[in-house]
């Protein structure tokens, strides 16, 4: 074996290494923010309450059941609330001193960045436990066999994971933990609205009617509700990401890593306060 | 002599409009204790962060550990020690996690970090508190495990940017004490300072920069020799004008009164003292004490850094420094 591959062979190792310490320190940490655990539990299920039962005794969907037919939505909105607050939580980290003690140790320059990202997915499955409860408790039931439901599981913590990395990206550039709390979530949230999480979008005027049909948060929760079996009817003729949303799911879920994660440890690299 | 462990070449580093670094060069030699001192905005910590591959520098060179800062960071980094100005440790971490996760980082694995951190908890007076989250630790206690977290994985070289800015005059000492057993452990050391005192208990050489260039450096003695020389001074135990009056008269023309002492240039040292006691003996006055004083690194300081019309000519210049 040549030296070089010797070389990257360490590299490679003592890379992993590093993003195991950094993913185990963030878990550490996040375990012991118990308000933020908190707070991006409380969004989603006030959602199951407020359209569960509020909102949703006037919302009529394909398929007769209203919370079968949003629960999937908002298992995937708590992915992504969970998946946002990364953005807080690099800015927040890039302006104390511990980003220069980081900088001074002989890490690998990925180590950091990959083990927020890890770590955020981690500290979202319990949120997504008790969102499934939450489910189970009004009646969401996943109607196509445990194998699918794990699929439908997977595939939003791959698509939270992928958003995830534009937290950490959002936090990385918004200057300020505030900055990066606006710019994060109000995207988040006109994602989620704009979209057909809480209703079907064949109501919307024509114009927002497109915006929805192609957001893929539209494909990802019809890739979830089809695994799960909560089916509504046949998709709208002609949007590619709704005929295939499984997809559709795992091929952005993917480019959004592949891009966005290179250009996360760039600047975390050549990042200075 | 084996290569320095610190050499810096010219170091130059503007930001935007500001020139942070016009002219630094310095060399620390391996096992000794250097001060860098200067005002707030003299550069210091600009020195510090190139050094420590923290910061790019726009001309110069710099090696640390015998690895060249810029081409060879990631060399330097496995070799050195950062304490910077502001905390670093995780607040929601115990001190024994944030010192086992850096320990980590170094590639010590687990269970060296474990043991490393339980040690250095143990030297730093920081056992009792290993288990509490460093958000409930005081600015002594955070300053000394920040310290103790840039020594986990053993550095040759170590940097401390301020140590004591901010702390207690309790903690301060306690730092004191640290740094000056690491130094008798080896390790070299890089300081940053405002504070003269501190230069003077801790520095074998010290470095004066400011406004971006090194005004002056030396021994600490160098330095306070290369200002003044010596003088003696002689404490009567009343202020009588009369007496004051007589030991003046004896101490000859540049003699100075102020309260109840006399002073006056020592030209010869102990020699200008002993002659000193001789006569004031012959005078037969009482005497509280009679002392031999050398100025103050304070007077050094402002001597140097003093920002006066001519900047360019300070006062004294690269006393001694080999």
């Amino acid at each position: 074996m040549s030296e070089t591959t010797v070389r990257t062979e360490r590299q490679l190792r003592g890379g992993l290494l590093d993003a195991y310490t950094a993913t185990r320190r963030f878990v550490i940490r996040g375990r012991r923010q118990p308000d933020v655990i908190f707070g991006s539990l409380l969004t989603p299920v006030l959602f199951v309450v407020l359209f569960g039962y509020v909102f949703g005794s006037s919302i009529v969907v394909p398929g007769g059941n209203y919370r079968s037919y949003l629960m999937p939505g908002l298992f995937a909105m708590s992915v992504l609330f969970t998946a946002g607050n990364n953005a807080v939580a690099v800015a927040a980290d890039m302006s104390e001193g511990v980003v220069d003690r980081f900088r001074t140790l002989p890490i690998a320059r990925s180590a950091i960045v990959i083990g927020r990202s890890l770590s955020s997915l981690l500290l979202g499955i319990p949120v997504l436990v008790v969102m499934i409860g939450c489910g189970y408790a009004v009646g969401w039931r996943a109607d196509n066999g445990v194998g699918n439901a794990v699929l439908a599981f997977l595939l939003f913590e791959l698509f939270g994971y992928a958003i995830g990395w534009l937290g950490v990206l959002v936090g990385l550039l918004a200057g300020s933990a505030q900055a990066a709390d606006v710019i994060m979530n109000i995207p988040i949230f006109l994602m989620g609205f704009i979209s057909s999480v809480f209703v079907d979008p064949a109501n919307m005027p024509a114009w927002l009617r497109v915006i929805a049909d192609w957001n893929p948060m539209s494909a990802v929760v019809t890739a979830g509700r089809q695994l799960f079996g909560n089916t509504i009817g046949p998709p709208p003729s002609g949007v590619w990401s709704l005929e295939h949303p499984i997809a559709t799911t795992f091929g952005l879920a993917l480019v959004i890593v592949i891009v966005v994660a290179p250009i996360c440890v760039r600047l975390y690299s050549h990042s200075t306060r | 002599m084996s290569a320095p462990a610190i050499s810096a070449d010219h170091l130059v580093r503007s930001f935007g409009a500001t020139r942070a670094l016009v002219d630094v060069s310095l060399r620390v030699e391996k096992g000794t204790v250097c001060a860098l001192l200067g005002r707030n905005g003299a550069g210091k910590t600009t020195t510090v962060r190139i050094l420590t591959t923290l910061l790019p520098a726009d001309a110069g060179q710099a090696r640390v550990a015998g690895f060249d800062v810029t081409d060879q960071a990631a060399e330097v980094r496995t070799r050195i020690g950062v304490t910077g100005q502001t905390a670093t440790m995780d607040e929601l971490l115990t001190g024994a996690e944030n010192l086992e996760t850096i320990g980590r980082f170094c590639h010590l694995g687990a269970a060296t970090s474990r043991r490393r951190a339980t040690a250095l908890l143990e030297q730093f007076d920081l056992s009792d508190a290993a288990r509490q989250l460093v958000k409930h630790y005081s600015g002594g206690m955070r300053r000394r495990l920040d310290l103790a977290a840039s020594l986990i994985a053993e550095p040759e070289v170590l940097f401390l940017d301020e140590p004591t800015t901010g702390l207690d005059p309790v903690s301060r000492a306690e730092m004191w004490t640290s740094i000056r057993g690491l130094v008798s452990g080896g390790t070299t050391v890089l300081l940053t300072t405002q504070y003269l005192d501190e230069a003077d208990r801790l520095a074998d050489t010290i470095v004066v920069v400011d406004r971006g260039r090194v005004v002056a450096e030396g021994t600490p003695e160098q330095l306070k020799a290369s200002i003044g020389r010596p003088f003696v001074r002689v404490t009567l135990p009343e202020a009588d004008p009369a007496t004051l009056e007589r030991v003046r008269r004896l101490l000859g023309e540049e003699a100075e009164v102020s309260g109840r002492s006399v002073s006056a240039p020592a030209p010869q040292g102990l020699v200008t003292l002993e002659e000193v006691v001789t006569q004031l003996r012959g005078l037969g006055v009482p005497v509280h004490e009679v002392g031999l004083e050398h100025p103050s690194l304070d007077e050094v300081f402002s001597a140097v850094t003093s920002h006066s019309a001519h900047p360019e000519a300070p006062a004294i210049s690269r006393a001694g420094g080999t």
